[in-house]
């Protein structure tokens, strides 16, 4: 009688022991697997301006490197159009209904693209603003060039690279005026300029985003200005359109022309001459940078720093084939 | 009071005592672990460290080799090119133009002015060449080496030459001779091959490998594009002093290789704390899993310790302290446990059976004792005997024989004085021998001297105990039975001695003597003789009850012829008799 209840005791003991190793066996399993590799990838989208600029380009390779190294599937995605803020919303909906984890959002619109994103940042999904901005509190953070500076660059290169002429008249072929980093660009640069005696006159075109436009304008101020002796251009597509344009006119010597990112046909214009120094911004990490920070977020771990600013370097003919600007300029494949 | 403060303690003792051996027992174990845990990370940190070490330094050598292989094709194509450098013009475009654009990873051939560096010829394959050159980044006089067959290799660049395509590149260069011309030939190339090589290079989760120079430069970095954007950097500075093999810095562990003569050392880059943390951190969670299960078990098996054996010793204890309280009412329930806390168990069972069943034969005997002692001074009180003698005084007063009388007197005092012995039932045998004497003379009065009898005792045997009044019914025994119904004068004869441990008195008689029915039943019934004296059963049921069955009456008789009883008792001295 009593051996019985003690031998059933002693299985009772046995089993509970068993089934603890059992439990704990889980338990450790769950523990590795969740060490090693989480069970499902987060999902990041990058919603650019566009999609084929090499600016883009460089954007999406440097989210690429991160995203591979925080093991995060991305989906890089981007208008046609750089002015087309309409698709952009469209498509920070659609992230928003795919269950994406995080945004990276550069704006086309500095104003219409803010409801779209606000509603992602409602929806629980934290969205990093990188290169352009948006208007709105909500985005976790920024990372990009800070675009005032940048405009205060080109202008101090303006005098830089010219032969300390006595008058300047300024051209500026300008993108969209509702973009955020080309008006502030814009407003560093004539900060510089105004506060100069040199500088007698200062207009400003705006055209679409596009080479095309941007060359069409440009033959259309120098046309209409053609006291022009500095041409400031604020992004790659309308660096290209610039470059194009004195370069068509032929009167690279006369015109002095500040352009802005690493494009290389852009980069060959400087080399020619056609284009005197190039603004270049780091797209590459903007891109790597957003990722990062976008995976940090998911991961429940405030950013560092909610602005941050990335390097923009001045390239002038002179330094471009210098070890450290070749490494700035050029894109390694 | 004494008795439950130490059944507490014991208690107290024995319940605190399996507390403790649990608390023992987990604290051990969980110290012997922790420590086992500490000195396991230690040696498995550096196990781990010593073998990513090695991991780290056969890729690396593997690299180089690669690396290796790679730069002897790389010298191979500058032969070819030597080669068709010493062909005609149209056969050796045909063959420099078949090897750009077959070569994945050639991008250019060019041919330069050894004096003057002035580009001669360019082979550039798909790409096109810029109208004007305005820098040219592959042609570095510092490079040319000094004669041929030998070649040198620049740090990467961009190739400036072509129109609107900027490649990085290294740039190999040689002097060969064309014509009966010095000149000085460049071969441009991408690393692709080694590059795709070394991007799929993994150590560890995140490791990696990457080629610098002897100067620190860095030739190719699977992050290239991460540093020329100064989001990463290699700490070249110090790697580029360092000699081959491994070095831990920083939790990063490093491993260099270079093959004799290259310009170019592989570098893997291990991360210490990752590959090593996960796996500790695994161990370290293993460790505590098994911390839990020896906790468990040993709770549990302290449980089961408790309930097979310090519980049944608890109830064992209880059942003994119960048991302690009240003895004759106790009943006892056994204790179940383990093997030997049953057979404690069913001792302590007999056991108690045995105290209850001796203590009420104490009992029984205390009372029988009691009662014949009060029988035994009941028997001297006799009023029968009592009168008797008193009739004999009388009648020696009225026969003027006042000096026996004086003498009958003094006997009869005597032995009341000695029968009663102030309640004290043992007595020195002098003071036995005396009462004796004192009945015999009392007797002989009475029956006219019809007997005779004498005294033969040991003088050592005078100071040892024994009962009182043992050997007076034994005389009045022999008196009654033996002598009175003699015609001829009896004797009896009283013998004290001692043998051995052992006091015998024995008293004989030369009387009738009885048959061995007469002297059993003597012994066993209770019953007086007609005189109403106690029986020689008193006698010997006092003597066994105080000194034990060995000790007593034994009675020897022949008809006709007499009889003599014996009584043995042990000695026993004054200092040994309880008050």
């Amino acid at each position: 009688m009593r051996n019985k209840t003690s031998l059933k005791w002693i299985s009772i003991a046995f089993t509970a022991v068993l089934f603890m190793f059992v439990l704990l066996g889980f338990a450790y399993r769950g523990f590795m697997e969740g060490k090693i590799s989480q069970s499902t990838k987060y999902k990041v989208t990058m919603i650019m301006k566009s999609t084929g600029s090499e600016f883009f380009k460089s954007v999406f390779s440097g989210g690429n490197a991160a995203a591979t190294e925080y093991n995060v599937e991305l989906y890089t995605k981007g208008p046609e159009d750089e002015e087309d803020f309409e698709t952009q919303n469209k498509m920070i909906r659609e992230a928003i209904e795919d269950g994406t984890d995080a945004i990276v959002f550069s704006a086309v619109d500095y104003n219409e693209n803010a409801e779209a994103v606000n509603e992602a940042v409602k929806a629980g999904i934290p969205v990093v603003n990188i290169d352009s901005e948006v208007n709105t509190d909500l985005i976790s953070c920024r990372i990009g060039t800070d675009s005032y500076e940048a405009g205060r660059m080109a202008a101090r290169a303006v005098f830089e690279v010219s032969g300390g002429e006595e008058a300047y008249h300024i051209g500026i072929v300008n993108f969209d005026r509702n973009t955020e980093n080309g008006r502030r660009r814009e407003e560093g640069f004539r900060e510089i300029m105004e506060a100069d005696d040199r500088v007698k006159s200062i207009e400003t075109v705006y055209v679409l985003s596009t080479p095309e436009d941007a060359c069409r304008g440009t033959k259309e101020l120098l046309a209409t200005n053609p006291e022009i002796n500095v041409l400031a251009t604020f992004n790659e597509w309308t660096s290209l359109g610039v470059g194009q344009a004195v370069d068509d006119l032929g009167n690279k010597d006369s015109v002095s022309v500040i352009a802005f990112d690493s494009n290389e046909i852009c980069v060959n214009f400087l080399e020619t001459g056609v284009v005197d120094a190039l603004i270049v911004q780091n797209p590459y990490a903007m891109g790597y940078l957003g990722v990062e920070s976008a995976y940090r977020l998911i991961e429940g771990d405030e950013p560092k720093e909610r602005d941050v600013d990335t390097e923009t370097t001045v390239v002038t003919r002179d330094n471009m084939f210098e070890p450290e600007y070749q490494k700035i300029l050029f894109k390694y494949e | 009071m004494r008795r439950t403060g130490l059944k507490k303690r014991i208690e107290q003792k024995l319940n605190t005592a399996s507390g403790v051996m649990t608390l023992l027992v987990v604290g051990i174990i969980t110290a012997a672990l922790a420590a086992g845990t500490a000195v396991f990370v230690r040696i498995y940190h550096s196990s781990l460290t010593r073998n990513v070490m090695i991991s780290g330094e056969q890729t690396t050598e593997q690299i180089s080799d690669i690396v290796e292989n790679y730069m002897a094709e790389i010298y191979n194509s500058m032969e070819g090119i030597k080669e068709a450098f010493s062909l005609e013009e149209k056969e050796k475009d045909e063959l420099l133009n078949h090897l750009v654009s077959l070569r994945p990873d050639a991008v250019a051939v060019t041919e330069y002015d050894i004096e003057t560096g002035e580009l001669i010829d360019a082979w550039v394959g798909e790409e096109k060449l810029k109208p004007e050159i305005y820098t040219n980044l592959s042609y570095d006089s510092e490079l040319i080496p000094e004669g041929q067959g030998i070649y040198s290799i620049s740090e990467p660049h961009v190739e400036s030459i072509f129109q609107d395509s900027y490649p990085w590149v290294v740039s190999i260069t040689g002097v060969m001779e064309t014509g009966g011309e010095r000149r000085a030939v460049v071969l441009d190339t991408k690393f692709s091959q080694i590059a795709s090589y070394i991007d799929n290079i993994g150590i560890g989760q995140h490791g990696y490998c990457f080629i610098m120079d002897r100067e620190g430069n860095i030739i190719y970095h699977p992050q290239q594009q991460l540093i020329f954007a100064g989001l990463k950097d290699e700490d070249t500075e110090i790697l580029k002093s360092m000699p081959d093999g491994s070095f831990e810095e920083a939790g990063i562990i490093y491993s260099i290789s270079s093959k004799a003569g290259s310009d170019w050392r592989i570098v893997a880059v291990s991360f210490v704390d990752e590959t090593i943390t996960d796996n500790l951190l695994s161990c370290v969670f293993l460790l505590l899993v098994l911390i839990l299960i020896v906790i468990t078990a040993t709770l549990i098996s302290s449980i089961v310790l408790t309930r097979h054996i310090t519980k049944p010793i608890g109830n064992l204890m209880n059942a003994m302290g119960e048991f302690e309280k009240n003895a004759e009412g106790f009943t006892y329930t056994p204790v179940k446990g383990s093997y030997e806390i049953n057979s404690l168990s069913d001792s302590f069972g007999h056991m108690v059976v045995r105290i209850q069943e001796l203590m009420a034969k104490v009992k029984k005997e205390e009372t029988t004792l009691r009662k014949t002692e009060l029988r035994a001074l009941q028997a001297q009180i006799n009023p029968h005997f009592l009168y008797n003698t008193l009739d004999s005084i009388a009648w020696m007063c009225e026969d003027g024989r006042n000096k026996e009388a004086v003498d009958m007197v003094n006997a009869l005092a005597r032995l009341f004085r000695i029968s009663i012995s102030k309640g004290h039932e043992l007595i020195p045998v002098e003071k036995e021998v005396e009462h004796a004497k004192s009945y015999l003379k009392i007797q002989n009065f009475r029956y006219k001297n019809q007997f005779g009898y004498s005294f033969n005792v040991e003088e050592q045997c005078l100071k040892y105990y024994c009962n009182k009044i043992t050997l007076q019914p034994i005389i009045e025994n022999a008196i009654y039975h033996g002598i009175n119904r003699m015609i001829d004068e009896g004797e009896i004869t009283i013998d004290i001695y001692s043998e051995g441990d052992e006091v015998v008195f024995s008293v004989t008689d030369n009387g009738v003597g009885m048959s061995p029915e007469e002297c059993r039943g003597i012994l066993e019934k209770d019953a007086h003789g007609r005189t109403g004296g106690i029986g020689i059963k008193n006698v010997n049921d006092r003597v066994k009850i105080y000194f034990g069955e060995k000790y007593g009456i034994t009675i020897e008789s022949e008809q006709d012829k007499g009889t003599k009883v014996t009584i043995r008792m042990p000695k026993l001295k004054e200092e040994n008799i309880e008050k």
